[in-house]
């Protein structure tokens, strides 16, 4: 009877291996061997063109850590980072609550809210520069207005400028997801909360947002690596400028590996990127699973 | 409604899903028969059916001529067929030449001359010297492209650069054309007196501060030391203790000073170029490349061009080779890669043809481009006064990615006055061992 | 489900002041969202003379449709399209197949070799492709993958797979492990209980999969310019990038060639939103 069970489960696992191991070898030839070259090419100093690709050692490392260049894109990045998860959380949970009210033409809304991530990155940069640069003025000079409004034309203000159009772009997007678990919260929450006494606001923080504790996680998730990885955004924007001011670490990544004809010191580059996308995302999980779970 | 919306898309899909599998099956099959069909029986005999793989690297002024050379081609040689695939040179070209290393290169590649030192010197190239078609090539067009004796590049056309100006406000105010930094600085004084931007720019552009930057060395520094890359890479020479690298910089704050500073960070070419048309600015440091921008706002603006003025009064105009055709040294195709360079410096008519759409100078003998050029009477004058120079003399040896165009962020920042001066030289000469791979 | 449905409904409906400020929000909200989108429509009817010397602010003189016929010649819109609707919609039915299938058997297995290809999946979220692209290249060479419709499908799959998995399995709990249990005692086999019985369970989790990956799919760059660069297998937005070069860029064509992209991923999603949304309250969010 025990050698039989086994013997079918074994038959089993066979099938379950089958439905699983399409997916692990595609995924393993088309990302995870180029990595692991990529791995191999940080500890060489090839150029990306010749056939021979000299050893180097640690010395790509070594020089990872006294890179100004390097420190400045983290700096911008971190930056960059660390405002879209504050702005675009908030934005699109405020947008999803208003949108599951009793408000009219929601339909509408929603449509016109999610269209813009529908636009590719590099396109909403160029759409972006040219409301800066061209329609804005315009506007404020019909308004009498003497505001500048080329954000993207200082150094202080790029950064303002790409995380509004990364908002623009990218709010409707999360606020979907929000929206969907807005509707999946039993009234009965709300009618018992509503017994007990509590306003409109109590509602809010004591009912809606612990129970929007999943959605969080994964546009927490989302945002932070979507937004390290900030590149396409800047290509037909700022050119990573003025000067470096808006040079992103894969922004920085590209122009030494290829137009620098570094490859070897920008894959020890791209190491330390895939390192510290592994943490970040680590760390999150954990806190945010942990406080799922206590909520 | 929308029930009918999602099946007219599936099904769009779906056709889509048909139509390319099948797409791709007949086009070969189409290539096959019509090929064997030929009636010219002789040549089929002689001739076996070529397929070249064509990678070009062009700016948007570029895009279209591939139609031209492939309807050219089809007149003289129906048996060669060039697949292309076309990128923007200045985004896409490198990283695809570095991808098709890894595998193998197309048979034609065109890039711009200056491509010719970086892959030349890897021995990536055929070596086109004393092919009869490299006679039809101006003798000016070969040095640029001209490595340890070998020819790698077959030149098309050139770009003039140079200080483009608005002729009618240069008339109405008689200001002459400057030679001399006391000269240019009148002109300044007089713009300002009357209300008058100098200076069109869009710095938001890198390479367009890279560009301006090589043109001001080419007449500052590379005039009296022609070799002077090659020098700084030996250690011989540094930006920092170079008084005419330091005066190219300072040149370039000289335009931010007397341009649209607020804005030229937050606007790209097309918009300056617009300004430039309407008044808004009297001089532009550019190249031909705004021609056609220029002519497409307004078919009547009259400009000319001058080259930036230098310390010594002396500059030359200068010429950048543009389109230049290289082909692959591993190519199992170099007949009729020879073939279809015959048909490009041979058919006089497809040649006008491309000069006249992308608004440029023949680098091929015999052939006058009959658009409407402005500036042409003025680069008449230099030519005829031997004051004309190939800018890729500093291309070729300082080379872009890596380092002219690192050396721009740099100016960029020198101006916003995030570093000094002084930095922004040392900190090319930090990176000495990237200016040429 | 119908009568706690209804509840909602009645709950609210009722337009108070609170509902006032919020609707107000939504309002100069969606102004904020709209007069980009207005003015990309807007310059796509432009001339290039409206465009270069005309106020931005003011509406296209006439309402021509050259850029719109220029725009579909110079993209080869014939083709491109064509093709990128190909290669995104074999992608994301492989892809909803395989995802569903890795999520599944991760869920249904506790040994470790299970576990441990969930994070395996999970570090594909993490890997910045655009800096890997010459391995990427050189693997594609040597398996043969470059220049083929399969090759630049093979990779969509692969850079996608993690989200997909990702998103899955958080689907998970609710396909009830009872119904299986059923169909096993009935001697149904693994393979016989994943497409009889979970896949259709998982219709609107594919769904949402599907949209959410259909225009990740067809706005790529990196991987249709890395596989498919010829002209005769390029994708939309490899063609549209191309107006966007260095010097002297084509706006007028260029902002046509963003709206005729952009349109029909914009009516799959409108077509397709109630069961995007139905699709995400049922699972992901739940957790």
């Amino acid at each position: 009877m025990n050698t039989h069970d086994s013997k079918f489960k074994k038959h089993d696992r066979i099938q379950y291996l089958i439905l699983l191991l399409p997916g692990l070898i595609i995924f393993t030839i088309g990302l995870i061997i180029p990595m692991l070259l990529g791995f191999y090419y940080s500890f060489t100093s090839w150029n990306g063109m010749t056939a021979e690709k000299p050893f180097a050692g640690l010395s790509n490392y070594y020089r990872l850590f006294h890179d100004t260049y390097a420190a400045q894109a983290w700096i911008f990045t971190i930056k960059f980072t660390l405002l879209n998860t504050i702005l675009q959380n908030i934005g699109a949970i405020l947008l999803a609550v208003a949108l599951d009210s009793a408000i009219k033409l929601k339909k509408l809304f929603r449509t016109i809210f999610f269209i813009p991530c529908l636009i590719s990155a590099l396109v909403v940069g160029f759409i972006w520069l040219k409301l800066y640069g061209n329609v804005l003025p315009a506007l404020m000079d019909y308004l009498g207005k003497d505001i500048n409004t080329m954000l993207f034309g200082r150094d202080d203000t790029v950064l303002a400028g790409l995380i509004i159009a990364n908002n623009w772009q990218w709010i409707g997007y999360w606020m979907l997801i929000y929206l969907a678990a807005l509707q999946s919260i039993p009234q009965e929450l709300y009618s018992a909360a509503k017994v007990d006494g509590a306003n409109a606001f109590q509602q809010f923080f004591f009912v809606t947002l612990p129970m929007l504790a999943p959605a969080l996680t994964i546009c927490i998730v989302g945002i932070t690596t979507g937004s390290l990885k900030v590149y396409d955004l800047l290509v037909a924007s700022t050119n990573g400028g003025p000067g470096r001011a808006s040079t992103s670490i894969i922004y920085y990544i590209y122009s030494t590996a290829i137009n620098g004809r570094q490859y070897g010191y920008g894959s020890a580059l791209s190491v330390s990127l895939i390192v510290v996308l592994l943490i970040v995302a680590l760390i999150q999980l954990r806190v945010l699973k942990r406080r799922e779970v206590q909520l | 409604m929308k029930k009918s919306i999602a099946i007219l898309m599936s099904s769009v899909l779906a056709l889509s899903l048909m139509t390319s599998c099948g797409g791709s099956k007949n086009d070969d099959k189409e290539n096959g028969s019509q090929n064997k069909n030929t009636k010219n029986e002789e040549q089929l005999q002689k001739e076996e059916d070529v397929t070249l793989r064509v990678l070009a690297g062009q700016s948007t002024t570029d895009a279209g001529t591939e139609d031209m050379i492939d309807a050219a081609l089809a007149e003289k040689y129906p048996h060669i067929k060039l697949e292309w695939e076309c990128v923007d040179w200045g985004n896409d070209f490198q990283p695809k030449m570095q991808v098709y290393m890894q595998s193998e290169l197309p048979d034609i590649m065109i890039g711009k001359a200056q491509d010719v030192s970086t892959y030349g010197s890897l021995g990536l190239l055929a070596d086109l010297e004393g092919k009869p078609y490299m006679d039809e090539v101006l003798d000016a067009a070969k040095p640029g492209v001209s490595l340890d004796g070998k020819i790698y590049g077959l030149t098309y056309n050139a770009q003039y650069q140079g200080v483009y100006y608005n002729r009618d406000m240069f008339k109405e105010n008689g200001w002459e054309i400057p030679d001399t930094h006391e000269e240019l600085q009148a002109i300044i004084d007089d713009c300002h007196a009357k209300g008058i931007t100098p200076f069109a720019s869009h710095m938001v552009d890198t390479w367009s501060i890279g560009n301006v930057t090589m043109q001001f060395a080419v007449n500052e520094v590379f005039r009296d030391t022609p070799d002077w890359g090659d020098k700084f890479r030996a250690g011989e020479v540094n930006f920092s203790d170079s008084e005419e690298y330091k005066h190219c910089y300072e040149y370039n704050k000289l335009i931010y000073d007397n341009t649209w500073s607020d804005q030229t960070f937050s606007m790209e070419q097309t918009a300056c170029d617009a300004k430039m048309v309407q008044g808004e600015a009297a001089m532009k440091v550019s190249g031909s490349w705004s021609i056609q921008n220029f002519l497409d706002i307004d078919e009547n603006f009259d400009f000319g061009v001058f080259p930036f003025p230098n310390q010594t009064g002396d500059s030359k105009l200068l010429f950048e080779p543009n389109i230049t055709f290289m082909a692959s040294a591993d190519s199992e195709h170099l007949d009729a890669i020879d073939k279809v360079f015959e048909v490009i410096t041979g058919d006089k008519d497809l040649a006008l043809e491309i000069y006249n759409y992308t608004k440029t100078a023949p680098m091929i003998k015999d052939v006058t481009p009959t658009f409407p050029n402005p500036s042409q009477s003025d680069i008449d004058k230099y030519a005829e006064n031997d004051r004309i120079q190939d800018v890729n003399l500093g291309n070729n040896q300082l080379q872009w990615g890596g380092f002219q165009e690192e050396n721009a962020k740099d100016i960029a920042e020198y101006l916003q006055g995030n570093i000094s001066l002084e930095e922004a030289l040392a900190a090319a000469d930090a990176r000495r061992e990237n200016s040429k791979s | 489900m119908k009568k706690d449905k209804l509840l909602k409904n009645t709950n609210k409906s009722s337009f108070g002041p609170g509902t006032l400020v919020l609707q107000i929000i939504v309002v100069s909200a969606a102004l904020f969202f709209a007069s980009p989108l207005f003015i990309i429509l807007s310059y796509s009817f432009k001339t290039k003379r409206e465009i270069y010397i005309g106020n931005p602010l003011s509406l296209p003189e006439s309402l021509n449709f050259n850029n719109y016929i220029n725009a579909y010649e110079k993209l080869n819109l014939k083709v491109t399209f064509l093709n990128t609707a190909f290669y995104t919609s074999v992608s994301v039915l492989v892809l909803a197949i395989l995802c569903g299938a890795a999520a599944w058997t991760i869920a249904r297995n506790k040994n470790k070799f299970f576990k441990f290809s969930y994070f395996y999946f999970i570090i594909g979220i993490l890997i910045p492709a655009q800096a890997l692209f010459l391995p990427i290249y050189t693997v594609g060479f040597k398996t043969g993958l470059v220049n083929t419709r399969a090759g630049v499908i093979f990779m969509f799959i692969a850079t996608n797979i993690s989200f997909g998995v990702f998103l899955m399995t958080s689907f998970m709990s609710t396909v009830p492990i009872e119904l299986e249990e059923a169909a096993k005692i009935d001697g149904c086999s693994v393979f016989g209980i994943y497409f009889r019985i979970v896949m259709p369970l998982l219709k609107p989790a594919m769904a949402t999969l599907i949209i959410m990956l259909s225009f990740q799919i067809w706005n790529d760059y990196l991987m249709s310019s890395l596989f498919v660069s010829t002209n005769k297998l390029k994708t939309i937005t490899v063609a549209i990038q191309a107006l966007f070069s260095q010097q002297s860029s084509d706006y007028t064509t260029a902002f046509a060639a963003i709206v005729i992209s952009v349109l029909p991923i914009c009516i799959l999603f409108i077509s397709m939103q109630k069961y995007f949304i139905k699709g995400m309250t049922v699972g992901a969010v739940k957790g």
